[in-house]
């Protein structure tokens, strides 16, 4: 399994401007038709990732987070802990059926692992 | 230091500089009546994120600790509605039902979750780990 990067994902206080900035500079697509109301960007394109925007924890600047699309997310935390990492955001079911959970390398950097939901 | 706590230690503060510094003068200050006040300081009534922004500015607190505070207000009352039987695991849902605007619910959720206080189990099911606090 080659565990890819499959989505990216910016933290911001001001998400919306943040969103309209990248979908218009790149003409991606913008919707939060979801659950959560995530806004979603997507080229409409196979190659690259898709990503989307969430608001920042306050106090917090903007930053990006890359997720990796891996077979077992209990099994990616776990061995992470072992490396030395932390979890930030615990497992998380969301609700289009993605499993993903945020950790922190040994250095403080946040990323996401991922194991996406099977679509049609 | 929650900001309920906050209150308490500034109430305190003004008392030992003046004794006969009244509840009443504390509640005045906040721009509040004193029973609203009375029953935040006992727990009988919640804060709201609004309350604790305007009580923070009178007050001088930090702009982090007001923000951090306001969350934490937002936080307990997502997790009061999901801990009620009709709960629905839909931010919009929540948004529609508490009043707050959809990123401050989705904030509170990242805050709850990152605490451990509730837990996407499923896509149909979120479960909450405690109740919340008044």
């Amino acid at each position: 399994m080659p565990n890819p990067v499959v989505r990216w994902q910016i933290l911001s206080p001001t998400p919306d401007k943040v969103a309209g900035f990248y979908q218009k500079l790149f003409d991606w697509k913008l919707s939060q038709a979801n659950a959560l109301g995530y806004r979603e960007l997507t080229s409409g394109d196979k190659a690259g990732a898709d990503g989307g925007v969430w608001p920042a924890p306050p106090g917090v600047n903007g930053f990006v987070q890359l997720f990796v699309e891996v077979p077992d997310v209990d099994a990616a935390i776990t061995k992470a802990l072992s490396l030395g990492g932390k979890v930030l955001v615990p497992k998380s079911v969301l609700p289009d059926g993605d499993t993903m959970a945020v950790l922190h390398d040994p250095t403080g950097i946040s990323f996401g692992v991922c194991a996406l939901k099977k679509r049609a | 230091m929650n900001f309920r706590e906050a209150l308490h230690a500034e109430l305190a503060a003004r008392r030992r500089r003046n004794a006969r510094y009244s509840l009443r003068a504390f509640a005045r200050f906040l721009g509040t009546d004193h029973s609203t006040l009375s029953q935040i300081l006992r727990s009988r009534r919640s804060l709201s994120a609004h309350m604790v922004a305007r009580f923070g500015r009178r007050l001088g607190l930090s702009a982090a600790f007001v923000a951090e505070a306001c969350q934490q207000q937002i936080a307990e009352s997502v997790l009061r509605l999901a801990r009620t039987k009709s709960f629905r695991p839909n931010s919009r849902w929540i948004a529609t039902r508490t009043g707050l605007p959809l990123d401050s619910v989705n904030s509170a959720l990242d805050h709850l979750i990152r605490h451990g206080d509730l837990v996407m189990e499923s896509p149909e099911r979120w479960t909450t780990t405690r109740p919340a606090y008044a």
